[in-house]
């Protein structure tokens, strides 16, 4: 049977090359020898020893890579940062597209629009694991292998500005609250001024005209206070965690009555449906793709915002 | 404090072992050998780190090394080469002149 000492030397030096590796591990082999006999002689018991001594000596694979001098991390700190900006980069853009797609798709497929939104989360989540592998393996790889040409040259010109206090510009409000603007008046005109024309060339509204009873004008009201909250977000300057707060909460109030309403099919006008001639599977489909593209649009501005509020929280506290 | 003393110390050692093991082995002598010296000589330093550092400065030219098959052990003897002189030269020429520095500092600003 071998002894503790050969397993260990065998274990720190077999992924060595052969060139190396035999005159490596006859001289480690001697060298745990020499440590144990020196405390044998003094009296103390070879097993105890020996096994001491190997312990002292850690774990041969962290032995190993310093006998290499190959490196023991996966991404060294030249190339960390690029790393990290790399994937990230990655991440905020293209899983959230693919997972719009693939519910998009989906919807068309005509399922329900519950499991499509199921399909765009996985699709999305998909996409992040496969990014976060292949950016992770290239950047070992580059780590490894490449030269001290492949680290990107650094440039003054790349600094980002420091913020100056005012980060909501007027021109950002101006045009968010005209759009709203816009929105609500088509809100309205749609029902008396439509682009679609029924049989006998009258307008015909594109929404369900008994939601004006009371979905349509809560909706608007809703659509003014998410102005209200881009008038107060331009007082504040920045974006506070407060601000953030009033997104949130006007594009859950926004969106939750829009699902339900586009859900239960009462949001196109029966009418606008007959007159273009949309098939029910077509309706479910066009129904379908409201909703995703609303979650879409609103998870993209709650999470604009809370990343916007995070930057100036850095800023403010640097 | 005591938390990071040991860390800040052990920066400041880390090269320090290459000019000991230099100094050293300008008499001829194997791996167990120099870690007693060194420690006799109060530079304490880990058999895991040593061991892979002699083999290092053999494959740099700063170290030459021979087997000795005339011992019960068979063992690899180093011994500082010319190469390895000069560097250990400048390594120490380098060393004073840091501690030139530091006190004139330490002095001034006293």
């Amino acid at each position: 049977m071998s002894t503790l000492t050969d397993r260990y030397v065998h274990a720190a030096t077999r992924y060595l090359s052969a060139k190396r590796r035999d005159d490596i591990a006859r001289e480690l082999k001697g060298s745990i020898d020499d440590m144990i006999a020196s405390r044998v002689d003094a009296g103390e018991d070879h097993q105890s020893v020996e096994r001491d001594v190997l312990t002292q000596m850690g774990h041969p694979d962290v032995l190993a890579g310093q006998y290499a001098e190959r490196p023991m991390h996966l991404i060294g700190p030249r190339f960390f940062p690029t790393y990290l900006r790399v994937t990230a980069t990655i991440l905020a853009i293209v899983p959230a597209l693919v997972g719009v797609i693939a519910a998009l798709a989906k919807v068309a497929d005509d399922a329900s629009t519950g499991s499509a939104i199921g399909t765009g989360i996985g699709a999305a989540w998909t996409v992040v694991i496969q990014v976060v592998f292949w950016s992770t393996l290239a950047f070992a790889l580059i780590d490894r292998f490449g030269g001290e040409d492949d680290v990107p040259k650094w440039s003054l010109d790349r600094l980002p500005e420091v913020s100056t206090g005012r980060e909501v510009k007027l021109v950002d409000t101006v045009a968010s609250v005209s759009f709203i603007g816009v929105v609500v008046g088509v809100l309205v005109l749609q029902h008396f001024r439509s682009w679609v024309d029924g049989p006998d060339g009258e307008d015909v509204p594109v929404l369900n005209p008994d939601l004006w009873s009371f979905w349509l004008p809560a909706l608007i009201a809703v659509l003014l206070a998410s102005a209200a909250v881009e008038v107060w977000k331009y007082r504040v300057g920045r974006y506070s965690w407060p601000v953030v707060g009033g997104v949130v909460l006007t594009s859950v109030l926004w969106l939750i009555p829009f699902i339900w309403l586009a859900a239960e099919d009462k949001l196109l006008s029966r009418e606008f449906v007959d007159t273009v001639g949309l098939s029910s599977t077509n309706l479910a489909r066009v129904n379908g793709a409201l909703i995703v593209i609303a979650i879409a649009i609103e998870l993209m501005t709650v999470a604009d915002a809370a990343w916007k509020a995070r930057k100036s929280q850095r800023a403010v506290s640097a | 404090m005591d938390d990071v003393l040991p860390g800040h110390l052990q920066e400041l050692r880390r090269g320090t072992v290459v000019i000991a093991s230099l100094a050293a082995l300008r008499n001829p002598g194997y791996g167990y050998a120099l870690l007693q010296t060194l420690g006799d000589a109060g530079i304490s330093v880990d058999a895991n780190t040593l061991y892979p550092l002699l083999r290092r400065l053999e494959e740099q030219g700063l170290l030459s090394a021979d087997w000795d098959t005339t011992a019960s052990r068979p063992r690899k003897i180093y011994r500082t080469s010319d190469d390895g002189r000069q560097v250990l030269a400048a390594m120490l020429a380098d060393l004073d002149d840091l501690r030139a520095s530091l006190n004139r500092l330490d002095e001034e600003t006293r």
